[in-house]
């Protein structure tokens, strides 16, 4: 791969991946308005209440449009771009818990969330690598 | 208890429908074409392929779960601890499915146990 197209790509795949972390903390931020909205109804009644509310179908709609560019990153981009991201997805829907929703988060919660997402890194990183080994087999037996 | 639950319930859901859902997705084969006639072929296999029809039944269980939770629970509670669903899906792959797990990945899911442990701290 050349440079040049090595920096469209990267570009093209933070144009997708941004959106779709932002949409994704976005769309859970709005689901989340709307149950606690319903949240007093009995545990039956909660579902139907929600799906009358257009907060829970802007959320829905937000989340979608995220799990899509993320789909669709994965199909050209290098895991080592979308394992950040998925990572970063953590750390960003507790920034926007904590703003938008202001919920209190304490210095605890804080480091566990950090541990967390160092965590995924780790694992999906391992994922990375045995995606990369299989593939270096396919090539050694000319598939 | 109410919450952890739920979050059990999501977290193993989620592991279960990717399960069936990579099953069914390798069943189908890649998808190595833009011609709409031949993607049509492909969608109208994925959409009656058993495994992938599992695969949505899980995925929905999790969002349902997700929703109900979130009506008392805080997001910055239960979208971390979600995470969860690694420390599964790696058990889940060396126990069912045999694959070896590396160091690295053991290191991964010991440091989400710790980081969940103290999210849900009170």
């Amino acid at each position: 791969m050349t440079s040049a197209t090595k920096g469209t790509s990267l570009k093209k795949t933070l144009f997708v991946l941004i959106p779709a972390i932002f949409a994704q903390a976005g769309g859970n931020v709005f689901v989340s308005t709307s149950m606690k909205e319903v949240g007093n109804s009995s545990w039956f009644l909660l579902l139907p209440r929600a799906i009358e509310s257009p907060t829970l179908w802007l959320g829905t709609v937000l989340l979608a449009v995220s799990f899509i560019l993320f789909a669709s990153a994965l199909s050209w981009a290098d895991l080592s771009f979308v394992v950040p991201a998925v990572s970063a997805e953590v750390i960003l829907n507790v920034v926007f818990a904590s703003y938008f929703l202001h919920e209190v988060v304490s210095l605890t919660r804080w480091t566990g969330v950090l541990l967390i997402s160092m965590g995924v890194v780790l694992v999906l990183r391992s994922e990375r690598q045995k995606a990369l080994r299989s593939e270096d087999i396919f090539r050694k037996e000319g598939l | 208890m109410k919450t952890a639950i739920l979050i059990a319930i999501i977290v193993l859901a989620d592991a279960t429908g990717d399960v069936f859902l990579t099953r069914g997705m390798k069943q189908v084969g890649e998808i190595s074409t833009i011609n709409p006639r031949a993607l049509f072929r492909v969608g109208g296999k994925v959409i009656t392929n058993k495994n992938f029809l599992s695969g949505i039944f899980f995925i929905t269980i999790t969002f349902v779960s997700f929703l109900i939770v979130l009506s008392w629970a805080d997001l910055s509670l239960v979208f971390p601890t979600k995470s969860l669903v690694y420390v599964f899906s790696t058990l889940g792959a060396k126990f069912v499915l045999g694959e070896t797990v590396t160091l690295q990945r053991w290191m991964g899911i010991f440091l989400v146990c710790v980081g969940v442990g103290l999210t849900s701290l009170p």
